[in-house]
């Protein structure tokens, strides 16, 4: 880990607990309790989904990094602690966050392009010209107060790899498992290095079945006992159980030794079985049904 | 509300303009009193749009972003200090601690009105100070790219404070190549050889260099290798700085593949071999020794009378001006340098550049012309990282726009 994060901005004002956590989105709520009750919303973590998949639409065929739309979750995720979010059009914020991730993460896209993109894709509520972006940057930018490096679990995974190596396919699940944990509050609530040991940890628990990005919640069950009784190991009584006994004993010898917060792995752990859980809910036009009532109703299109 | 962004702070309600002091390419610079009980003084930078009389918002120019982010990341006693951001108006406000002073202004104090060479023990500490900050910035990540005299502030208590991060970037794994991003980079006069010869796999060791460009300028009173910028031609074909090396060779010699092992993978390394033959043909090549004597000499600085930087001095200042980039010292081995270490406890760098030196410097000049922060306007283009600062083009300027 870059000696950088501890004295970070990202450590020191946007890394919360709990209840923290919890506390300031009950205050802004409760500021905004008649709006709140007239617009319900799904679970935050499907709300997330929503915007993931719109960030990926507006970036793919821009050729955006992974990272730069990783960055663009967070400034969505911290500005929503900061203003309700039926009082904005999301996908204007959206469109906003991608803008200003890719200059920050030096991939930067015109604002015209970015806006034609939008337009394209959500032409009766995205944001109508590159000005509504312009302007939208700077709300963005004024409730982060101006604090916009972030880092993220990839840098410290290729860091930890050199004291404990994933194969091609660990590496490749690790790196899926990081990219959903931004559908999360961990990003809010642990440091990089927690995060992506978890994605490692179950990366090689979980290794061979999974085919898709997806984990089972069931399979991280299992990791998670794995961590507590290596003998219980999914696969431990399949073809090349052994190999994979000695594969999480390695592991466990690792996290022993890497003295690294077991109690917030676990958490991180469950946070992401919960997030597994409850994906199967996931109903796009639901998410984009109920944004799209208040965006209506109050104007906020416009 | 979203539609309609409107700023939560207000410069005007918390600061009273007292002055502009300076203007660049991003905006302009102006002195402030802190309003509400706020005695201190400031500096607010403020962004203009890229085109003048903009009503709409245009987005934000990608280093105005990088150096409202590095701002805010960065906290250190030998960096300027960030005191807040204000967006409003479609304007940016960096707020900034005051510094009275910059190394520029003290050079030029100093050949101008005293004649007098800088302290050495001033110029221990100014490095000093300089190197902490840079070291610092460095484990951050943070490459400066653009330091250079004006771009050191130096308060009334003799602090020094990295100034001015318009050109600074995180150089961690950059998704492109830091080359495709700037093509020109650090003012002509600090500019790192690997830089004018083209890499384009440069590291922090750029820093280093222009430091080794500032301690030579401290000790002599005049930029050590004064070049010429050979200007981009219209198809924006970034040329060979062929004087700015021709005056680096003229002082260091010429460099060999034997010291420098990439050197032949330069781009412009056959320039460079074209270059180095007219020069040994007139013989205009010298050692930094040469330099170095004549320095000591015409600003009588002598061992003998407590004022010099010694040997450890020379030592030093050849570490940074080496020319292979993985062979210059770092920040952390030039603060761990005998020059620094050396000798007894009135050998050591002080906190303090002006010590005991009973200087008077001139104030930080400020202009009334321009007290309205939230109207003037300036031209506001693009920043293109030339040059803009030479001795006398700055007050000229400051007449001329202010």
């Amino acid at each position: 880990m870059a000696s950088s994060y501890w004295d970070s901005t990202q450590r020191r004002n946007w890394t919360y607990t709990k209840p923290e956590l919890a506390d300031i989105r009950k205050k802004l709520e409760d500021s905004e309790r008649v709006l709140v009750s007239q617009y319900p919303l799904p679970d935050r973590r499907l709300l997330s989904q929503y915007f993931a998949q719109q960030l990926q639409k507006l970036g793919k065929p821009l050729s955006v990094r992974q990272q730069a739309l990783a960055t663009a979750q967070i400034y969505i995720r911290r500005f929503y602690t900061k203003v309700e979010i039926r009082r904005t059009n999301p996908l204007l914020v959206v469109a906003t966050a991608l803008y200003l991730a890719c200059k920050m993460e030096e991939c930067p896209q015109h604002i015209r392009l970015l806006s034609a993109e939008a337009n394209h894709n959500w032409p009766d509520f995205g944001p109508k010209e590159p000005s509504r972006i312009g302007e939208c940057e700077f709300a963005l930018i004024a409730e982060m107060n101006s604090q916009l490096i972030i880092h993220h679990p990839y840098r410290s995974m290729t860091e930890l790899q050199s004291s404990f190596p994933l194969s091609q396919e660990e590496n490749n699940l690790a790196w899926n498992i990081i990219n959903d944990h931004y559908l999360t509050d961990l990003p809010l609530l642990h440091a990089p290095h927690l995060i992506a040991i978890t994605a490692m940890v179950l990366a090689v628990v979980l290794r061979p079945q999974q085919s898709t990005h997806q984990v089972h919640a069931a399979n991280v069950a299992n990791a998670l006992q794995a961590l507590s009784n290596p003998k219980a190991a999914p696969g431990a009584n399949g073809p090349g159980g052994a190999n994979i006994q000695i594969r999480i004993q390695k592991l466990i010898t690792w996290l022993a030794e890497s003295s690294a917060d077991i109690e917030a792995i676990v958490d991180c752990t469950q946070e992401l079985i919960s997030l597994y859980e409850v994906w199967d809910q996931y109903n796009e036009k639901v998410c984009r049904e109920q944004i799209n009532r208040f965006v209506k109703g109050k104007g906020l299109e416009k | 509300m979203l539609s309609g962004y409107t700023s939560k702070k207000r410069v005007n309600e918390r600061y009273r303009i007292i002055g502009f002091i300076s203007s660049g390419t991003y905006g302009r610079v102006y002195k402030a009193q802190g309003r509400n009980g706020e005695t201190r003084e400031f500096a607010i930078k403020k962004f203009k749009p890229d085109k003048e009389g903009e009503v709409q918002y245009t987005g934000i120019s990608q280093s105005a972003i990088r150096e409202m982010a590095l701002c805010t990341e960065l906290t250190d006693p030998n960096v300027i200090h960030t005191v807040e951001i204000i967006l409003e108006d479609k304007c940016i406000f960096i707020v900034f601690e005051y510094a009275e002073h910059d190394l520029l202004q003290i050079i030029h104090y100093h050949t101008q009105q005293s004649r007098k060479a800088i302290a050495a023990k001033a110029i221990k500490s100014i490095l000093w100070q300089l190197l902490n900050g840079l070291l610092y910035l460095h484990r951050n990540w943070v490459m400066h790219r653009d330091l250079k005299p004006a771009n050191i502030m130096v308060t009334k208590a003799g602090e020094v404070k990295i100034g001015d991060l318009g050109l600074a970037r995180l150089f961690y794994k950059p998704l492109h190549s830091l080359f495709t991003g700037d093509k020109v980079v650090v003012t002509i006069w600090y500019r790192a050889p690997e830089l004018l010869l083209g890499s384009r796999h440069y590291t922090p060791a750029v820093d280093l260099w222009a430091v080794g460009c500032i301690f030579a300028e401290l000790l002599s009173l005049r930029p050590i290798f004064k070049g010429e910028e050979a200007k981009m031609d219209s198809k924006k074909i970034v040329p060979f700085q062929r004087n700015q090396m021709m005056k680096i060779i003229e002082v260091l010699g010429m460099p060999t593949k034997e010291r420098w092992p990439l050197l032949t993978a330069m781009q412009e390394y056959a320039q460079l071999q074209a270059l180095g033959s007219t020069m040994r043909s007139s013989g205009r090549t010298r050692t930094l020794k040469d330099w170095w004597q004549t320095t000591m000499q015409n600003n009588q600085y002598s061992p003998g009378q407590g004022n010099s930087p010694g040997d450890e001095g020379r030592d030093l200042l050849q570490g940074l001006l080496e020319y292979d980039p993985q062979k210059r010292l770092t920040a952390e081995q030039a603060l761990q340098h005998p020059y620094f270490t050396a000798g007894g406890e009135a050998d050591k760098p002080s906190k303090n550049c002006f010590g005991s030196v009973k200087i008077e410097y001139p104030h930080r000049r400020v202009s009334q012309e321009d007290n309205d922060i939230r109207t003037s306007s300036v031209p506001g283009t693009k920043r293109s990282g030339l040059p803009d600062d030479s001795l006398i083009g700055r007050p000229a300027k400051r007449l001329k726009e202010g």
